[in-house]
């Protein structure tokens, strides 16, 4: 018992070891996968993504110029980050908010394909 | 003559969160047979694998166990890296070992703290989970996320340590090693551990090499063998040599995790110390070739064993996935019977079961 005292005394003093969430949130760190960003102007739709996605997160459709992501199936393995040609898509810490349906985000593809040095 | 009941044990228990059902045959409280009932925790990710194109294997893979995810994301980069097979830098092996042992030991946290719950120790409990916080935070900050890291590529890695996070992990790991050294001392010396661990479910050594479980199960028992002794990641330059106990019983597999977290602190302190410079990732081409592959390395819970046949096209052939638990589910059948009904949570977790490894 008297071995315990220590560990005791410092529990007393050292206040709660857990964060009245969600009144304080913790700080992400900087190195986190929080979620991913589409940046519309860049993308030329090559299809790169959606191709590698290994949660089929992403679709796309050349008909419409348009690119479909489900952020609730994504795993932020950052493997469409680092395989954008374009540099289209931006890995952020922050992570979502919890939703009550799922959402589609559809974005419009409005980037110039670069052309091909004759 | 004693009544015999019948008790399930399980698939839903408050002791054990994993998907199984024991069966368990008791005379009077007494255990006399077990019967296992294993199967609800079948994904078919062996047969998805074969499906999958071969670099998403690895997100598939990772999420057949949830606390030893890092190994298995290792261990099938590895094997599909042997198909060509790739020439890896020092770094990416010093990478993958550092990362191996900090999930090593916040599994090895864990299982003690679940230890100290099962039997009704619940403030050691949760005080062991609070150190594995730490990790998990240090896990987080070094790969990006906290439990299913997807760090490993074909090829290398994803993420690099920094000077100032190599600092970082230091200063973490001596506190994680201060506190969880005033805490197992406390579980390893207390009167009601040793009451309730010391003698009970003892496997001897023939047992254990006759069964042919794997891990802190095997070590436990007296047998000194591991899979990091083939040298696989950067193991090789590393000052390591198994941790073995005599004893066989609960006692024994305690003592055995303890003393492997603070080797498992040691060997990424080590691995700090002598990471070398180089690139994170070397350059792929091409579908892996027509060959076969295997590769084993050692999780928490011991040997895990991939097995990958390629055929030169973007998806395998085949792949096998055999999880430690795999080998020491055999060990609780033979060491049940003839325990009391009271002892029977210790024993199961004494082997650190992950069922849903198991069925993957």
């Amino acid at each position: 018992m008297p071995k315990m005292l220590p560990t005791v005394l410092r529990n007393l003093l050292d206040g709660p070891a857990t964060r009245m969430y969600p009144i304080k949130v913790r700080k992400p760190f900087q190195n986190a996968r929080g979620h991913i960003v589409f940046d519309d102007d860049k993308c030329v739709l090559c299809g790169v993504c959606a191709m590698r996605c290994p949660a089929d997160a992403i679709s796309t459709d050349k008909e419409s110029k348009t690119l479909s992501f489900e952020p609730a199936r994504c795993i932020v393995c950052e493997v469409c980050v680092q395989g954008c040609p374009s540099d289209a898509i931006t890995l952020m810490y922050h992570w979502r908010t919890p939703f009550y349906r799922k959402p589609l985000e559809v974005h419009e593809a409005k980037g110039k394909k670069p052309r091909t040095p004759v | 003559m004693a009544t015999r009941t019948v008790v399930p044990f399980g698939p839903q228990h408050p002791v054990l969160p994993e998907p199984v059902q024991l069966r368990l045959t008791y005379e009077d409280e007494k255990v006399v047979e077990v019967t296992p009932v294993i199967g609800y925790g079948h994904r078919g990710i062996e047969k998805a694998c074969e499906l999958n194109e071969y670099a998403k294997n690895i997100y598939l893979c990772e999420r057949v166990c949830g606390i030893c995810s890092y190994q298995h994301s290792a261990t099938v980069t590895e094997v599909m890296e042997k198909l060509w097979p790739l020439e890896l830098t020092p770094r990416i092996n010093y990478l993958r070992t550092i990362w191996s042992e900090m999930a090593r030991t916040h599994s090895h946290l864990l299982w003690l703290g679940l230890l100290a719950d099962a039997f009704g120790f619940e403030s050691m409990f949760m005080q062991f989970w609070r150190i594995r916080e730490k990790v998990l935070d240090l896990l987080e900050r070094t790969t990006g996320h906290r439990v299913i890291q997807s760090v490993n590529i074909v090829g290398g890695v994803r993420r690099d340590i920094d000077e100032q996070q190599k600092k970082m992990i230091v200063d973490v790991l001596k506190d994680v090693r201060k506190e969880s050294q005033s805490l197992i001392n406390k579980l390893i010396s207390d009167y009601t551990v040793k009451k309730r661990t010391v003698g009970v479910g003892v496997i001897t050594k023939e047992q254990a090499m006759g069964l042919g479980c794997v891990g802190p199960t095997l070590r436990a028992s007296g047998v000194s063998e591991d899979v990091r002794l083939t040298k696989y990641h950067a193991y090789g330059e590393l000052q390591f040599e198994p941790i073995v106990e005599e004893a066989g019983d609960c006692y024994a597999r305690a003592a055995v995790r303890a003393r492997e977290l603070f080797q498992a602190i040691d060997l990424q302190l080590e691995a700090l110390s002598k990471l070398p410079e180089g690139e994170i990732s070397v350059k792929v081409k091409g579908n892996p070739p027509a060959n076969e592959a295997v590769m084993r390395t050692e999780a928490p819970r011991g040997e895990l064993f991939y097995y990958a046949k390629g055929n030169g096209t973007r998806k395998l052939e085949r792949m096998k996935i055999r999880t430690p638990t795999n080998a020491n589910l055999p060990a609780v059948l033979v060491l049940l019977p003839g325990c009391q009904m009271a002892d029977v949570p210790v024993n199961v977790l004494s082997i650190d079961p992950c069922i849903s490894c198991t069925e993957r």
